[in-house]
């Protein structure tokens, strides 16, 4: 329960922290109006020392931030390694409990993030500038087993963590009762629409002062409607204890006069507890890293519904491009401009039929809208509601969607940062480049262009150039997709087919990924460890990671994963998990002789999975009706590998046979009993004509069973075509004996399932099944029908015939 | 608008005759406050039109027929807010507003609203048919009188577009695709221009448009493609499109309010108690989707199932309770009025409701006597329909 909103106190709280030496701004990151009153301030105050939140272990990291040579979007990364396990989580946040886990976070700083301002404005005065806010690490809760047990109750399931590691103020702004209040009476339909109409648009705030006074009694509103136990649950008070201990350690140690110092921070921590008397946690020993990457503007949206995130990147860069312009053109308007006439350029390239015109139009409704919804100036929700009211004609889904591409891609923009050199590059991220450099893929690098290569296995350069590319996949790292494999998709057993497209995510995805190795081979190999610890004991996937380790062609893995291969294949139980190790199996034994791969040994495998599965088939009796398709798509699987038998490799087909023959007695869902009955006409071990007898059975049986007949029958044609197709005059009269029997509820109750069983039959196969229906109500055959001269009057004559007898037999259908 | 003496002789009042209360209410509360002075030539600010169309949280205090009562301004459109803002917007604006949409999703009854707040009147209205012709649009003669005096502007019969012009009124023109395109393009010069030309008198050949003209036109989605507008007619429009309502809280609220107020106007002592609402309401939604909650599937109707077919089906069921009927509108009656909703372009659609019955609304009716009532009067009506 929220706390009640006292006027009185909220005002008296922001005033004392006003009034206080230290010099307090609160912040929204990646907010204009922000960075443009902190850059304001710090100028007119010229503070010595600007604190700011952001990871404390990371200091060193500023001047290479401030760089010139740094180019925004950038991000603080850090990444923590428990070594000892000290927390516990090995095993829950690790794959294994022998792999220590690893929590790396990224703090984003755009251009004009009110912190990343703070560090320029900062350095170009000559001021010092640290960082005061907990590192990520030290809010990770220890495995209960290793917490002091604590009175209260215990929190539920921790939020999902922010990029910065903690959830950000603006989650206790959009859930207070404060804000619910005043969004509901001014209508705003989502915080970013509220922060906009209130702090980010028009020249509101004359000045730095105004603006940091109007958002420090918001701030204290919101705090004051925040329960503290939310707070505790997600960090916010750890943090503000080491923030406060921060703050005073770093006025102490440089010996300055608190009003010599500027607090920039989150508007929610101007009111932390001053005389809080817990210590702030204990960062836990362990490996950490830290170091700034390049960021995307993609990036930043991509996390919107967190507070570091920033819904249209770009957009509100040209808000801050034009912070400085007064008079007519303020710098909304200035924006708006830009923004709508860079949509409606972008919406032409798309084929849109937009003109200067339609860009006067838009400008002039945001305003009007503007007005209408009590704003200033128009901010991007009217802006957007203006594109669509003036350039959308129709749905905005179907006719507006080129509309809506072309507003999505000019609000995030495709901006990505760069690093000072003087940083050096990461090891990983080095050999990234290294390898695109010998297999001459660098190409692809830095363009918003989509390449396809096709790799010939056999040459060492496209064998090279595939396993780099799969070990890319293995890390995911956002480069390279294999098209599919088979020849309709351009690939064979010895070619593969990729696209290649360049993602603002690629470098940060590698950087990610350099706790598990300094090269690309050795990371790939360590993601494979990782996963095959995770999967241990299940058959399906372990072969599939053999399969991968062969792919990326990392010998020294396959033998390790052969033996951890056979151990899942001989302990899983699991019928689905055997017929997906079998599959992979077969793979590998195809490819090889050409990847030099002990063939026999991976036929004894697959010989194993295959009997195991066949003898897990007894299983398959309780299982569960969403799981149905799934198992009939193996059984088909394994049916395939019996009919069509490779190499020297011998599967039981008698196993198979007998398995299935005995499932199918054992089965109790009509379903499964029909799937069986086919696959079993499918292996020859019955004629159709007998599936055919047992779907007419289903006619004269009590009317319960018999609206079971559409579940057997939809079995049936879910494993079986071809040998139901040699059967199908006797199966057209079971199913048309079944029919007429049914009565008319009965009948809408087999409906959906006989449909269903004929939506399986390809087109061909459902028209020789008409073709059979026909016959069978002594139409024509298809070969009369076919020879007939197209335009005669024989021919009329001969239709109309035809139609009277297809109307005289409907007639009799009684519907 | 002059309301008649005998009210009884109106069936169905025009907006501006109905709410005149809530008008004159929000003209008075615009009167008061300076910041928002209407436009030119509206009766409301924009701010009061859309108070007007999505109602008020509390009532406004005016002098009514010289008495101070409390008005509620009640909502009269239920869906995106922000639809109706870009509307007034729009039609603040240079260009004309189309409201396009699945039939029965309410466009033409904002547009009744729109007329009624902005301009006070609603019934300056052109319903577009294949039979359309530019003359409806624009102009006629008197052709006797032209026969025996000449053309003279006493001798014009002005169309509703030229009477919204010389008074500075708004046009509403309906269903505008169901126009050949030939006489849609009369509006194009009217839009740009913003006048008519009638060169047959040489002495008074234009006639200009009073500020505050402009067009509310509607469009059913489902025409579309079969006489689309010219692109010419597209860029002097703004469309604004009405979704279909998207949540059943909402959906009931709409059919809620309507059929009462529609019953009311019948005179028919009954109420839609809040279960038989809920069955209503839950069949259409069900059958427009193809889906129930628990995710049964089956086939939809050709026909789209609006939320005014719904409210229609309310009406009808609750004048087959009154007249044939126990007086409360049951389940029963709603079924019995359903058939002819649904099945409306398509006899195919038939098949598709019986399949829901069989499939949905007997499952249910074994744990529910409300659904039971209802499987077994629609089964009824199905097979009598048959």
């Amino acid at each position: 329960m929220a706390a009640e909103l006292d006027i009185a106190d909220v005002k008296a709280a922001a005033d004392r922290v006003l009034a206080e030496e230290l010099y307090w701004f609160p912040v929204r990151h990646h907010s204009p109006a922000v960075a443009r009153h902190v850059r304001a301030a710090i100028r007119a105050r010229k503070p010595k020392l600007v604190l700011i939140e952001g990871p404390a272990h990371a200091n060193e990291l500023i001047p290479h931030v401030v760089d010139s040579k740094t180019k925004p979007p950038i991000a603080l990364y850090s990444s923590f390694r428990d070594d000892t396990n000290a927390l516990g989580l090995a095993g829950i946040a690790s794959a294994a409990p022998d792999i220590p886990p690893r929590f790396p976070v990224w703090y984003p700083l755009l251009a004009y993030s009110p912190e990343y301002v703070a560090m320029k404005e900062a350095a170009a005065i000559g001021a010092a500038t640290a960082f005061m806010d907990l590192p990520s690490h030290g809010l990770i809760e220890p495995h209960p087993a290793l917490r002091e047990p604590e009175d209260g109750d215990e929190p539920e399931d921790a939020d999902e963590p922010s990029p910065t590691g903690a959830a950000s103020w603006e989650t206790f702004v959009v859930e207070s009762d404060f804000y619910q209040t005043m969004a509901r009476v001014a209508g705003y339909r989502t915080w970013d629409e509220g922060w906009d109409s209130m702090f980010e648009i028009g020249h509101r705030h004359a000045s730095h002062e105004e603006f940091r006074r109007d958002l420090a009694y918001f701030c204290a509103a919101v705090r004051a409607t925040t329960p503290r136990g939310r707070m505790e649950h997600d960090g916010t008070l750890a943090r503000e204890r080491f923030m406060l201990r921060t703050i005073t350690a770093e006025v102490a140690r440089r010996k300055l006069r608190p009003a010599d110092v500027m607090i920039v921070c989150g508007g929610f921590h101007l009111f932390l507890d001053r005389a809080d008397p817990e210590p702030p946690p204990e960062l836990p020993s362990g490996t950490v890293f830290a170091t700034v990457v390049p960021y995307s503007y993609f990036r930043v949206s991509e996390l919107a519904g967190y507070g570091a995130a920033n819904r249209a990147p770009k957009y509100y860069e040209k808000v801050w491009d034009h912070g400085d312009t007064r008079g007519e053109d303020e710098p909304w308007v200035a924006a708006m401009i830009d923004h709508v006439t860079a949509v409606l350029g972008r919406g032409r390239k798309d084929g849109e039929l937009l003109s200067a015109a339609d860009a006067i139009s838009v400008t002039q409704h945001a305003r009007m809208l503007a007005s209408l919804r009590g704003r200033p100036a128009p901010i991007l929700d009217d802006i957007r509601d203006a594109l669509v009211s003036c350039c959308c004609k129709g749905r905005p889904e179907e006719e507006g969607r080129h509309l809506l591409a072309a507003m999505t891609a000019t609000e995030i923009g495709n901006a990505i940062g760069r690093v000072t050199p003087a940083l050096g590059r990461m090891p990983i991220v080095h050999d990234f480049y290294a390898q695109l450099d010998t297999l001459e893929l660098g190409d692809v690098m830095g363009k918003d262009k989509r390449t396809v290569v096709t790799l010939d296995l056999r040459e060492p350069h496209g064998a090279a150039r595939s396993a780099f590319l799969h070990r890319l996949v293995k890390l995911e790292v956002p480069l390279a997709t294999l098209e599919g494999r088979g020849a309709e998709g351009g690939a064979t057993l010895f070619r593969e087919k990729w696209r290649l497209e360049w993602s603002p995510k690629t470098e940060g995805q590698l950087i990610e990924k350099n706790l598990y190795g300094d090269s690309i081979e050795a990371a790939a190999m360590a993601q494979l460890e990782e996963d095959v610890a995770k999967e241990q004991r299940q058959a399906g996937a372990t072969c599939a990671r053999l399969l991968e380790s062969v792919a990326m062609q990392l010998p020294h893995l396959v033998d390790k994963l052969e033996a951890a291969a056979a151990a899942a294949v001989d302990e899983d139980r699991l019928f689905s998990s055997q017929c997906q190790a079998l599959g992979h199996l077969l793979v590998l034994d195809r490819l090889a002789m050409q990847r030099d791969l002990g063939r026999p040994a991976i036929a004894s495998l697959a010989t194993r999975s295959f009997t195991r599965a066949c003898l897990a088939i007894g299983d398959l009796g309780s299982i569960p009706a969403d799981q149905h398709e799934e198992t009939i798509g193996y059984l088909k699987s394994l049916a395939e590998a019996v009919l069509s038998p490779q190499g020297e490799m011998e599967l039981d087909r008698a196993l198979f046979s007998d398995s299935v023959k005995a499932a199918a007695v054992a089965a109790e869902v009509p379903f499964m009993q029909g799937a069986y009955a086919g696959l079993l006409t499918e292996l020859r071990e019955i004629d159709p004509a007998e599936l055919a007898a047992r779907v007419a059975a289903f006619a004269s049986s009590h009317p319960t069973k018999m609206v079971l007949a559409g579940e057997f029958l939809d079995g049936a044609f879910a494993v079986s075509k071809t040998s139901l197709l040699l059967g199908a005059e006797a199966l057209v009269a079971a199913i048309d004996t079944l029919l007429r029997a049914a009565p008319w509820d009965d009948f809408m109750t087999l409906l959906p399932k006989v449909r269903n069983a004929f939506e399986r039959l390809h087109e061909r196969q459902r028209l020789s099944f008409a073709d059979r229906v026909a016959a069978r109500y002594g139409l024509a055959t298809t070969e009369e029908v076919s020879e007939l001269p197209v335009t005669s009057a024989g021919a009329a004559a001969y239709l109309a015939t035809l139609d009277a007898r297809v109307a005289a037999v409907m007639a009799d259908w009684s519907f | 608008m002059t309301k008649p003496d005998d009210q009884a002789l109106i069936l169905r009042e025009p907006a501006e005759l109905q709410y005149r209360a809530q008008l004159d209410a929000l003209i008075q509360a615009d009167a008061t406050t300076s910041r928002d002075a209407p436009p030119n030539a509206w009766k409301l600010s924009p701010r009061s039109v859309l108070a007007y169309i999505t109602g008020t949280p509390k009532p406004i205090e005016a002098t009514i027929g010289g008495k101070k009562v409390s008005v509620a301004i009640t909502r009269k459109f239920f869906n995106d807010d922000a639809l109706v803002e870009r509307a007034i917007v729009t039609l603040a604006s240079e260009r004309a507003l189309l409201l396009v949409g699945e039939p029965g999703t309410g466009k033409s009854w904002l547009s009744e609203h729109l007329a009624a707040a902005i301009s006070g009147c609603s019934t300056l209205t052109i319903q577009g048919t294949a039979g359309t012709t530019e003359d409806q649009i624009k102009y006629s003669w008197n052709v006797a009188r032209v026969i025996a005096e000449g053309p003279k502007p006493s001798n014009l019969i002005p169309s509703p577009t030229m009477i919204a012009m010389r008074t500075g009124g708004l046009l509403r023109f309906e269903e505008i695709t169901r126009c050949v395109p030939d006489v849609q393009d009369a509006l194009v010069s009217i839009l740009s221009d913003k006048n008519i030309v009638v060169p047959e008198l040489p002495d008074a050949n234009m006639v200009f448009a009073r500020p505050g003209f402009n067009i509310i036109a509607t469009a059913n989605s489902r025409d579309q493609g079969v006489n689309e507008l010219s692109a010419a007619l597209k860029r002097r429009f703004n469309y604004i499109h009405i979704p279909i309502v998207g949540d059943q809280k909402t959906e009931m609220a709409i059919v809620r309010d309507r059929s009462k107020e529609l019953i009311e106007r019948y005179k028919i002592p009954a109420k839609l108690e809040e279960p038989v609402l809920e069955v209503l309401a839950t069949v259409f939604r069900e059958m427009r989707n193809g889906t129930t909650a628990d995710g049964t599937t089956f086939q939809k109707t050709s026909t789209t199932l609006s939320t005014a077919e719904a409210i229609a089906v309310a009406l009808d069921s609750a004048i087959y309770a009154r007249y044939f009927g126990t007086g409360a509108i049951g389940v029963a009656d709603v079924a019995k009025n359903l058939v002819g909703s649904i099945v409306k372009e398509d006899l195919a659609d038939l098949q598709v409701l019986k399949e829901y019955l069989s499939l949905v609304a007997k499952k249910r009716g074994a744990k529910d006597a409300l659904w039971k009532a209802f499987h077994d009067a629609a089964i009824k009506a199905v097979a009598s329909a048959s």
